[in-house]
C-alpha cells in the first residue's frame, strides 16, 4: 500500500506524476472538440469523427490514473491552506469533466464508425466539457505557480546546500 | 508590454506550461494510432488519422515555442536550472524538426493500410526524446520553481549574480561598496555574492535592503520576490519577510532572514560586513 501511495506521488521519478498524466487528457477533450468542429465544418468527415472518438478514449485511460495521482497530492496539502480548497474545486470539477466525456463515448459508440459528422448532444457535451477541463486546469495550474504546490517538495535538498554554501540562516533539518 | 503577456502576467499563469499539453498529448495519439496500424492493418484509416494528430501537435508545438523562449531568456544566467533549460530547449527544437520531417514523409502515404518502417521510427524517436524532453521541462518547475510566482513581481528579475570580494577589513568591519546599486529602480533587485555570502539588494521607498537570498522555508530566491510595503514575498510558497528586521510576517517559513547594513561612504553605497569577515 505504502508502494502505491510513493508511485503515485512520484517519488521513483523525481518529479510529482499529477501534472505528468494530466497531459492527456488535457490535450485530448479540447483536441476532441477540435475534431467535431472540424467534422461539423464538413472537413475531413469521418476520419475527424473517429479521431474525435478515440481522443476521448485516451483521455479517459490517462484519467484513470491521473485522478487517484491527483487526489494524493491534494492530500499532502493543510487543510488551513488556500491551496487546499482550490484544489478541492479542482479536483470535483475535474471528476465532473471526467464523467461528462464518459457520457459523450457513451453517446458515440454506436455511429463514430460510419458518421461523417458529429451529432449535437455529443458536440455539446464536448463543448461544456472543455470549457470546464480549461477552469479546472487553470486551477490546477494556480496551485503550482500561485502556491508553489509540489515545488521544491522533490528538490529541497539540494537547495538547502544551495543556500548553506550562501551563508544564509537555515531551518533546523 | 508583450514580453509580460508572453510571459501570462495577466493571465497570473505561465502561457507554455499550459500550451506543451496539446504537442505532448496529441504526439502520443498519433503514436497509438502508428501502432494500432501495425496490429489492425484491415482498418484503413489508422494511418491517416495518425497524420491529422502529428498536424495538430506540430502546429501546437510552433504555438508554444513562442511562450517558451520567452520563460527561458528570463532565468537568471548562473541559475542551477540554466542548463537543464536550455537542454529542454534544444531537445523540443529537435522534435519539433523530426516530427516536420515525419509529417513531409507521411503525407504521400495516408492511404497505406499500415505505417511504414520510416515514418514509425520517426514517431518512435520523437517520442522518447520529448517523454525525455518533457520531463526536464517538469522538473524545471517542481526541482527549480522556474515560472513559479513570477506573475506576483513587478520588475524583471535580476539577469545575473553580481561576484565580488572582500577588502581588507577596517576597524568597523568590511565595508564593500556596490556600484550597481546607485542605478537600482524601485523595487528592482540586485543578487550579490560577497566572498561566499549571497543576498538580495533590494530598492524600497527609495532605500537600500539587504538580506540572505534564500528563503528559509524551501530556500526559494527572494531576489525573485515580490515585495509589498517592507515585506518581501518569496515567489514560491509565499512566505513573508520584513526586509528591515528579517522577521518572518507571514508563513510557512519559521525562521528569520540574515540581514546586511547598507551605508553610504564617500559617495558610495555599499554593504557593510561585520568586524571578523575573512577578506579574499
Amino acid at each position: 500500500m505504502n508502494r502505491l501511495l510513493n508511485f503515485l506521488k512520484g517519488k521513483w521519478l523525481g518529479h510529482p506524476l499529477h501534472p505528468i498524466l494530466v497531459h492527456v487528457p488535457m490535450a485530448m477533450w479540447p483536441g476532441a472538440l477540435i475534431f467535431d468542429l472540424l467534422s461539423k465544418w464538413q472537413i475531413g468527415g469521418n476520419a475527424m469523427v473517429r479521431l474525435s472518438f478515440y481522443a476521448i478514449v485516451f483521455g479517459l485511460l490517462a484519467s484513470l490514473l491521473a485522478i487517484p495521482a491527483g487526489v494524493m497530492d491534494w492530500s499532502g496539502i493543510k487543510k488551513e491552506k488556500p491551496a487546499w480548497k482550490i484544489g478541492l474545486y479542482h479536483m470535483i470539477l475535474n471528476l465532473l469533466v471526467a464523467l461528462l466525456f464518459a457520457i459523450n463515448l457513451g453517446l458515440r459508440v454506436q455511429t463514430f464508425r460510419e458518421a461523417t459528422t458529429v451529432a449535437g448532444v455529443p458536440l455539446l457535451l464536448s463543448i461544456l466539457g472543455t470549457a470546464l477541463l480549461i477552469g479546472s486546469a487553470y486551477l490546477g495550474g494556480m496551485m503550482t505557480y500561485t502556491y508553489g504546490i509540489s515545488v521544491a517538495r522533490m528538490s529541497k535538498d539540494k537547495w538547502r546546500k544551495i543556500a548553506e554554501a550562501g551563508g544564509a540562516n537555515l531551518p533546523l533539518e | 508590454m508583450v514580453k509580460d503577456y508572453l510571459e501570462g502576467k495577466p493571465l497570473r499563469h505561465p502561457l507554455h506550461p499550459m500550451l506543451v499539453h496539446f504537442p505532448i498529448g496529441l504526439f502520443f495519439l498519433s503514436f497509438l494510432f502508428d501502432l494500432a496500424s501495425l496490429v489492425f492493418p484491415s482498418q484503413m484509416y489508422l494511418v491517416r488519422d495518425s497524420f491529422y494528430a502529428m498536424l495538430l501537435g506540430a502546429i501546437m508545438a510552433l504555438v508554444a515555442a513562442v511562450p517558451g523562449f520567452v520563460d527561458y531568456t528570463d532565468i537568471r544566467n548562473d541559475h542551477p536550472g540554466k542548463r537543464t533549460a536550455t537542454a529542454h530547449l534544444i531537445l523540443n527544437l529537435i522534435v519539433v524538426g523530426l516530427y516536420g520531417i515525419n509529417l513531409g514523409v507521411r503525407s504521400s502515404m495516408l492511404s497505406d493500410p499500415r505505417i511504414r518502417t520510416g515514418p514509425f521510427v520517426l514517431s518512435l524517436v520523437g517520442i522518447c526524446l520529448l517523454c525525455a524532453s518533457g520531463y526536464l521541462g517538469g522538473r524545471l518547475v517542481y526541482d527549480d520553481g522556474i515560472g513559479v510566482g513570477r506573475h506576483k513581481r513587478h520588475m524583471p528579475p535580476p539577469r545575473d549574480t553580481i561576484h565580488l570580494t572582500v577588502p581588507i577589513p577596517g576597524a568597523d568591519g568590511v565595508f564593500v561598496p556596490i556600484m550597481a546599486a546607485q542605478q537600482l529602480r524601485e523595487r528592482e533587485t540586485l543578487r550579490v555574492e560577497i566572498g561566499g555570502q549571497i543576498m538580495t539588494i533590494a530598492k524600497i521607498e527609495n532605500q537600500l535592503f539587504a538580506f540572505q537570498e534564500f528563503c528559509t522555508h524551501r530556500f526559494g530566491p527572494l531576489s525573485e520576490g515580490k515585495f509589498e510595503g517592507f515585506n518581501v514575498q518569496c515567489p514560491w510558497h509565499n512566505s513573508c519577510f520584513d526586509v528591515r528586521t528579517g522577521k518572518v510576517t507571514n508563513g510557512p517559513a519559521k525562521v528569520d532572514l540574515k540581514i546586511f547594513k547598507v551605508e553610504r561612504r564617500e559617495g558610495k553605497v555599499g554593504i557593510l560586513l561585520p568586524r571578523g569577515t575573512k577578506s579574499a
